[in-house]
């Protein structure tokens, strides 16, 4: 009898334990797909929020794979109710979830309580996290690609400016122009590309259409009308460079950096997430002077392609989230937001507005340089087709690598993507 | 002692229940399930409609698929015959050698077998990557134009499956190892004795005698071979998936790219289909051409 009355006890001390434990401090779990430089990063955020929200708030964040087996795991978990409190999402993907039922909308209370509005974002970025006039993520940052160049290289050329930048970036000509003079000036490559992955290059040709004010998919329907042709056009630019020895051939990602940072290739497209891996090699005295800026104007007008990482609320499928619980998460992510400055340094643009409007920002390079493409961005088309890892990828990715590569004329490789497109 | 038949039974059902259970749950459910999702135009998670045949007759005008069945097809052709002669060539050559050296050999050869994919993937990627593979400074030297293996359609499957073989021989010598060690010596002796020539030996006694083993090994392959992904998988990504999209690569982009349950379990179900088929097929040849060799 006496020990039956101690294992009572004992549980019963457990329990208040347990029960006091999670009233006194809201736990919540987080996922994200952010390994890596920007996962360092994110890991040190991590840390800083849960050492100033001591005994309120705990984040327990885990780190999953990037991409399809992140998506799925979402999905899955979700489907049984053991989904994550908050996870990074990307806001091509919101499409695809809304339609697999996987996310919970942000309300106007939501925003209300985090103190955050949507004049806080330029507008391409709210509107992609917007489906069906709600939203459904917290823009964390965007991500675009920018063009890096080797400014010892430029300079012994005589292809800088004034201000320090390329020279050509307004127009298709006078770029192609700056190339050749590389070319000529002996170096190997003028333009390192990411030419054998066409998943990569789907980002650069998507922006080569927006500056000719392409879509790739107008009422549902893809390529319409002569947006087929403005597909061709961008094809066929960046098909030359490849035929005129200007850009590298078949080269993978990390190739692409490895060319670029070992000095073989004088510029490299490349999204702003490589910033870090420049300031790390600089800062060991491995690298050149480089610099980062926009993507030049090859056709009408500057634009840029660009995702975004934000954050979301899984809907677990019968699991309400306690009004505690959801006022905790969305102390997370206002935080993390209001917070971003530090996430820039991982080249990532702040999508919060006061962070990049702030002189701390503005004093940061080349992040600052590179952050006025925020007006000219343009996001994946809406559908639950698009998006990082998505169908649209691939279908575009078997098709590019071939034509840039110059085994498949333009003209035929956009009559594959239609055909493609409409299979899916 | 007198036998009660009745627990017996019992006690046999009670032993085997476990294995039954298990089985059913982990197989034979899901296995009914997918046959019976694929009439349905169900997401990768939750129910749908049931829409009769419409995701097999599909499949006959889905240009992917068609793709996917010939890159298949290609590549059991390029790896089951290749990679089960290779690996018996390399077995009797194994054979010769003893002791120590013999083990030393056959641990250099099966050493590829233990490693995980990923390895397999990033080690072949360092010999054949177009920019900074070894295997192109070699061509360099030797005045060979540089060859974009994972990004052209014509060599893609054919150097898959070159690494497939070299991955997976290991396993396949092994079953050839003990097979020739199971041949008694006294065989050889005798044909040494009537004067048997090296072919005559190898083409009368060991070939016939092998037979089983190899018909084994072809058999193992073959149902491997169809069910290829990883390495596909892996040496696509950021290249033309698409165009070296094999079956059960293209089960997985329809169920977790495209979010259609429906589409990937019909593709599946014919998977199933042709894997029974082939297994059987080969099963019977094997055996019918046993009988030709008595």
């Amino acid at each position: 009898m006496p020990r039956i009355v101690t294992l009572a006890k004992c549980v019963a001390l457990t329990v208040s334990l347990f029960a006091s434990t999670a009233h006194a401090e809201e736990n919540v779990v987080w996922w994200d797909f952010l390994s890596g430089g920007d996962g360092v990063r994110m890991k040190q955020m991590i840390s800083d929020f849960n050492a100033a929200h001591q005994g309120k708030i705990k984040i327990d964040a885990t780190t999953l794979e990037w991409g399809t087996p992140f998506y799925a795991k979402v999905q899955t978990s979700a489907a049984v109710g053991e989904a994550p409190d908050v996870m990074t999402y990307h806001a091509s993907r919101i499409p695809l979830a809304v339609k697999q039922g996987i996310l919970q909308e942000i309300t106007a209370d939501d925003w209300k309580a985090m103190g955050i509005s949507k004049d806080d974002y330029a507008s391409a970025t709210w509107d992609a996290v917007t489906s069906d006039g709600k939203q459904y993520a917290v823009p964390l940052d965007t991500h675009p690609i920018v063009l890096y160049y080797n400014k010892d290289i430029l300079k012994k050329a005589g292809l800088l400016t004034d201000d320090g930048k390329p020279k050509g970036l307004d127009s298709g000509e006078n770029f192609t122009a700056t190339l050749k003079a590389l070319k000529e000036a002996g170096v190997k490559f003028p333009l390192g590309s990411v030419t054998a992955d066409g998943n990569f290059m789907f980002r650069t040709i998507y922006s080569l259409m927006g500056q000719q004010d392409g879509e790739l998919m107008t009422d549902g329907k893809f390529l319409t009308g002569d947006n087929g042709k403005k597909l061709e056009n961008a094809l066929a630019i960046l098909q030359g460079w490849t035929k005129d020895g200007l850009q590298s051939s078949y080269t993978d990602y990390p190739a692409t950096v490895a060319l670029f940072t070992s000095g073989e290739a004088a510029m490299m497209i490349n999204g702003v997430w490589e910033v870090p891996t420049m300031t790390d090699l600089h800062k060991n005295g491995k690298l050149f002077e480089w610099g980062a800026v926009e993507l030049p104007v090859i056709f009408n007008h500057p634009s840029t392609y660009a995702d975004s990482h934000t954050f979301a609320i899984p809907a677990n499928k019968d699991k309400d989230m306690s009004a505690d619980k959801r006022a905790a998460v969305l102390e997370v992510m206002s935080w993390m937001d209001k917070n971003s400055l530090f996430w820039a340094t991982a080249g990532h643009i702040p999508a919060y507005g006061p962070v990049t409007a702030s002189a701390e920002y503005k004093a940061m390079q080349p992040n600052s340089t590179y952050s006025t493409l925020t007006e000219n961005m343009i996001f994946d088309p809406k559908s639950p087709l698009a998006g990082i890892a998505g169908p649209i990828f691939d279908v575009m990715s078997s098709s590019f690598v071939p034509t840039l590569n110059g085994e498949m004329e333009p003209a035929e490789a956009v009559e594959e993507i239609k055909a493609g497109l409409n299979d899916m | 002692m007198l036998r009660n038949k009745r627990s017996e039974a019992l006690m046999a059902l009670a032993l085997i229940a476990p294995f039954i259970a298990i089985y059913g749950l982990v197989f034979v459910y899901p296995t009914i399930k997918l046959f019976m999702i694929s009439f349905t135009d169900a997401p990768l998670i939750g129910d749908g409609t049931y829409v009769g045949f419409d995701n097999y007759t599909r499949l006959a005008s889905d240009r992917r698929f068609d793709t996917a069945l010939w890159n298949t097809a290609y590549f059991v052709l390029l790896s089951v015959v290749p990679g089960t002669l290779v690996a018996f060539s390399i077995a009797l050559g194994v054979n010769r050698l003893a002791g120590r050296l013999q083990s030393f050999v056959l641990a250099l050869f099966f050493l590829p077998y233990i490693l995980p994919v990923s390895v397999v993937y990033l080690i072949w990627d360092w010999t054949l990557n177009f920019q900074f593979g070894i295997a192109m400074y070699v061509f360099d030297m030797l005045g060979i134009g540089r060859v974009p293996i994972f990004k052209a359609t014509a060599w893609f499957i054919p150097a898959v499956a070159f690494i497939t073989i070299w991955w997976t021989a290991g396993f396949s010598i092994l079953l050839f190892l003990a097979g020739l060690r199971a041949i008694p010596g006294e065989i050889y002796e005798a044909a040494s004795l009537d004067n048997a020539g090296r072919w005559a030996t190898f083409a009368r006694i060991t070939w016939p005698l092998m037979w089983p083993i190899t018909a084994l090994v072809l058999t193992i392959q073959l149902i491997l071979q169809l069910k290829i992904f990883d390495q596909v998988y892996l040496f696509s990504t950021g290249g033309r998936p698409n165009d070296n999209v094999v079956l059960v690569y293209y089960v997985f982009q329809r169920a977790f790219q495209s979010d259609q349950g429906g589409r990937a379990a019909a593709v599946a179900v014919v998977l199933f289909l042709i894997v029974i088929v082939v297994s059987v097929l080969n099963f019977q040849l094997t055996r019918l051409s046993r009988g030709n060799n008595r």
